[in-house]
């Protein structure tokens, strides 16, 4: 991962040199180590702010909308797959984009790395698989493969599947005979249970929106969760409030979700947001054989029909 | 979205759906019957159900 | 459980499934009286905020019909 973070300057350079597109955006330090944020770059000067490591764990594919001219975007595996999703939502032209993808093995979770340590992280740096971070108190080197994503664990498109350029070699892609064994284990409880399961996991949920604000999917000018006349759910920490916010965000990105992770990574207080949209994932897998943003030219399958639909739950 | 309602939870027979022509007013009739027994075989509905007080 | 009450809340199609509550009233039917019924113009006017909106108001099931 260090050294295509060189090619992807150099990429940018000659692209903003030669005026093919107006920015880039990309990643770029963010002000703690262990973050980092999404940058639009616009000038030469700015190339060196560009970064690319084990905490990109962002989705770059929510700052394309509304853009008027040419744009560059560094994206991985699952930023491509929501690139896919927004040229087939109409919301960006092909045309106007430059994808520079990056193949990737997977992002680090910050939450596990950081529950390691009892006082604040002051440096991060990454070798290849080894992870080198430094507290004020002590330093530890951690193998990169314990402290994944869980996103990222069963992720089976680690590479670009639509890209202009390529900022390093294709990787390896791993074939799982189940991806879903946490779908599986909530399926096999029975309703109490799987209600509490969910009753638990939101019980932190501080409403602040992060998980839709980081979601590439959620770009609706007003949320349902803003609209006032009729008030479809209520602002405040109210449990059924809190659910509602969580079912329907859910509901709106069946048959659209990449499994990105983009949520959680922005969830501050660790709510594993995916066990709602992943069990969609699953569904949308097994009753259409559909994964999401994997190719252009197909529409999703909620805004298709066919006569092959499952229907056996209408009476 | 039944699916995703019972994987939350919720009993799968509290949601249902249906596809009766305006001529069938037997169907009608029996579909009410399946539903309402169904739904009187599990009782009220306590989740998801919001509190005011 | 039987004498309970339930609340079931029935989207009907205009055409389709409102019809046939219409007919089936013309027609002096008898069925149990759990469904409150709310017609809509069409089913795509039917949307997953309905069904969470009745059941957050209290519903005990909720039919959709088209």
């Amino acid at each position: 991962m260090n050294t295509c973070i060189n090619k992807i300057r150099e990429l940018a350079l000659e692209l903003l040199d030669k005026k093919e597109v107006e920015k880039v955006i990309g990643f770029a330090n963010g002000t703690i180590p262990l973050a980092t944020s999404p940058i639009a770059i616009t000038s030469k000067q700015d190339i060196e702010k560009l970064v690319f490591n084990s905490t990109c764990g962002l989705n770059l594919a929510n700052y394309l909308r509304d853009q008027k001219g040419k744009i560059a975007v560094i994206a991985k595996g699952c930023d491509t797959r929501n690139i896919v999703t927004h040229i087939v939502e109409n919301q960006i032209k092909r045309d106007q984009l430059f994808i520079i993808g990056v193949p990737c093995n997977g992002m680090i979770d910050q939450f596990k790395i950081a529950a390691l340590f009892n006082d604040e992280i002051i440096e991060f740096s990454e070798d290849g698989d080894t992870l080198n971070i430094k507290s004020s108190l002590k330093e530890e080197k951690l193998y990169k493969k314990d402290y994944l994503r869980e996103n990222c664990k069963v992720c089976m498109h680690k590479n670009p599947v639509i890209y202009d350029v390529l900022a390093m070699d294709l990787v390896e892609e791993q074939t799982l005979d189940n991806p879903y064994p946490d779908v599986d284990k909530i399926e096999a409880m029975d309703s109490d249970k799987k209600w509490q399961h969910f009753q638990d996991l939101t019980k932190n949920c501080i409403r602040c929106y992060a998980c839709k604000n980081a979601c590439p999917l959620c770009y609706c000018p007003t949320c349902f969760v803003d609209e006032s006349s009729p008030q479809w759910v209520g602002k405040g920490q109210n449990k059924t409030d809190v659910n509602t916010f969580h079912y329907l965000r859910a509901f709106h990105c069946a048959g659209r979700c990449t499994d990105c992770g983009a949520c959680v990574q922005a969830c501050p207080m660790d709510i594993n947001v995916r066990d709602f949209t992943r069990k969609l994932n699953k569904d949308s897998f097994e009753m259409f054989g559909w994964e999401a943003g994997l190719d252009i030219t197909k529409r999703p399958p909620l805004d298709a029909y066919s006569p092959d639909d499952p229907d056996d739950f209408i009476k | 979205m039944g699916n995703l309602f019972e994987h939350m939870g919720i009993e799968r027979d509290r949601i249902h759906f249906s596809w009766i022509s305006s001529a069938e007013a037997t169907k009608f009739v029996d579909v009410v019957k399946e539903i309402s027994d169904k739904v009187r075989a599990l009782g009220p509905n306590k989740k998801l159900v919001k509190d005011y007080n | 459980m039987a004498d309970q009450d339930i609340k079931i809340v029935s989207f009907l199609c205009n055409w389709c499934s409102y019809g046939a509550a219409d007919l089936a009233g013309v027609s002096r039917m008898e069925y149990p009286a759990d469904i409150r019924v709310i017609r809509i113009p069409c089913s795509g006017r039917m949307s997953p905020k309905f069904i969470l909106s009745a059941f957050r108001e209290g519903a005990d099931a909720v039919w959709v019909s088209g």
